[in-house]
């Protein structure tokens, strides 16, 4: 019995796969992956949610946003918004919503309309706008998520990309996880890119409806802090300047006049937006 | 390539030995069968999907060691040893060796 | 702005640090590779078998047991590409040059642990390896130790 010193052949239990080529591989099977189930459970959202009677998602979230309702700081304001609203939704024929509005103490301008009917709206929002037809678009685009029943889809979308987020957490696997919840959320901005873009319409509708002209429809925009750059990308609405110009092309071909006397708000206790303007500055046709 | 647990390949001479001769692989199954393996948690019994994952796996690794022992020009593994080791969840690590000879 | 600062830890980050675990892991294993090629030749004339027997031939003089062991940690690269392929299963291939080379380095090791204690040869030589918990004790990865033991031997002659 001798001993013989020779090494074996190196590296056979390691496969011979380029790391990066197997990074690679599998970064762009699971993004592709979480961004198809996305895809596939916002189409199946969007199937159900038509079948949703109003009614029933007034009973189903009943109670769901009493917190929000309460976290509203009430008062005059809120009920001058309510009468505007009323104003805008009496163009919608088939409402079936009995719509409120709250106001929220957040900075950040925003509006959200809640499933049940309730719009919410912060006061940064508040502060910003400037006339009535302004603040009237921004209740007409809301309303028109609640025609199109996004805020439903939206939930909807949100809680079916959860579950399988969460059957693959179950995986422990913390960046699989993680860069499917990313594909899923860039998937799902591109399904809210299109709804948002409907909404504009259908506030569009209402403001011509409403006023006979489209003035004030795209004054928000200018009131928001600029898009540019990375976060712009990243938004879930579509691009400020892509829109302002969406809205005019459709207010052009529908024959709206895109000019018109906007009216003031005359908030109780408030000098903003007290003068008429005819035009805002740099956003003239 | 003759592979045995025990000492010696029984009927022959062992003339010439080498050193360890080791072969391999970590393995994960998919997620798919891991929610389904979730459920038998639940009732208990055999984790099918779990079994054939290890045998394939153990079969991956014996494979690699004969292909170590054939580079050193062996033709027999004698006194091979399995383990098994979990090394991170859902991923197992199957690792075969023995002592590779040459036999008469 | 807040919504770039909240990209910015999402994505740039791990992103950096992917690149960055990359880069470094990858020198540190080709320089593991070539410190463990040279040893590997200069140890191989030190028999190390599983056999339970003392080869025929061997005169032994002294007999005592010799472990070695090394504690190896996953880099964030190949943590993160573990983590994916946890969803498609199969070979994880990242993990695999890390256990070749952790369970050479602990044969290596048994082999200068021999040696120093005046030995000429180990046999009954067995591995395991052992996944550790972090503090936290959560099942994420920690360490890997393998530990690699058997029998030296003491000859009359080298073999």
């Amino acid at each position: 019995m001798s001993f013989d010193p020779s090494l074996p052949k190196d590296g056979i239990n390691v496969t011979p796969t380029h790391p990066l080529r197997e990074g690679l591989l599998l970064v762009v099977g699971v993004a592709a992956v979480a961004a198809g189930l996305a895809a596939m459970l916002a189409v199946a959202t969007d199937l159900l949610v038509p079948r949703v009677p109003p009614r029933l998602e007034a009973r189903l979230f009943s109670g769901w946003f009493d917190g929000a309702a309460e976290a509203g700081t009430g008062g005059a304001r809120e009920q001058q918004l309510t009468v505007l609203l009323d104003r805008m939704s009496a163009h919608w024929l088939e409402n079936p919503y009995q719509f409120s509005v709250v106001v929220w103490e957040e900075s950040e301008p925003n509006a959200i309309a809640l499933p049940g009917g309730t719009i919410a709206i912060t006061e940064g929002l508040l502060e910003r706008v400037e006339s009535e037809n302004e603040l009237a678009f921004v209740l007409g685009h809301e309303l028109g998520h609640y025609h199109n029943r996004d805020h439903l889809r939206g939930l909807g979308r949100g809680v079916a990309f959860s579950l399988v987020l969460v059957a693959v957490g179950l995986s422990g696997s913390g960046s699989a996880t993680q860069l499917a919840a990313i594909a899923g959320q860039f998937t799902q901005r591109g399904f809210n890119r299109v709804q948002e873009s409907d909404a504009d319409r259908f506030g569009l509708e209402l403001l011509a409806a409403e006023y006979g002209h489209t003035a004030g429809a795209t004054d928000f925009f200018d009131h928001l802090p600029s898009d540019d750059g990375l976060s712009g990308y990243l938004s879930t609405h579509p691009l400020h300047d892509q829109r302002i110009h969406t809205l005019r092309a459709a207010a052009r071909a529908a024959g709206w006049p895109l000019r018109g006397k906007r009216r003031a708000l005359g908030w109780p206790s408030d000098s903003v937006g007290a003068e008429v303007r005819e035009q805002v500055p740099g956003r003239g046709e | 390539m003759i592979l045995s647990n025990i000492e010696t390949v029984p009927g022959k001479t062992i003339t010439r030995f080498f050193g360890v001769v080791s072969g391999s692989t970590v393995r994960a199954k998919h997620i798919g069968k891991d929610i389904l393996a979730g459920f038998r948690n639940i009732v208990g019994g055999e984790l099918k999907a779990y079994t054939e994952l290890l045998t394939e796996a153990r079969e991956d690794a014996l494979r690699r060691m004969v292909e170590q022992a054939e580079s050193l020009g062996a033709n027999a593994v004698v006194n091979i040893r399995f383990s098994t080791s979990s090394v991170a969840q859902g991923a197992a690590e199957l690792f075969a060796y023995g002592t590779a000879v040459t036999v008469e | 702005m807040d919504q770039n600062a909240e990209v910015l830890v999402q994505l740039v980050i791990p992103l950096a640090l992917l690149v960055l675990a990359y880069f470094t892991g990858t020198v540190i294993e080709r320089r593991h590779y070539r410190s463990i090629r040279e040893r590997e030749r200069s140890w191989s004339e030190l028999p190390v078998i599983t056999l339970r027997s003392v080869p025929s031939g061997w005169r032994v003089v002294d007999s005592g047991l010799v472990s070695s062991s090394v504690v190896i940690s996953v880099d964030y690269f190949k943590r993160f590409l573990a983590g994916l392929r946890m969803i498609f299963g199969g070979r994880v291939k990242t993990y695999e040059s890390l256990l070749d080379r952790a369970r050479r380095e602990a044969l290596l090791r048994l082999k200068e642990q021999a040696q120093s204690g005046g030995y000429q040869a180990v046999i009954n030589v067995r591995v395991e390896t052992t996944r550790m918990a972090n503090a936290r004790g959560d099942s994420r990865i920690a360490g890997l130790e393998v530990l690699a033991f058997g029998t030296a031997l003491e000859l009359r002659e080298a073999p």
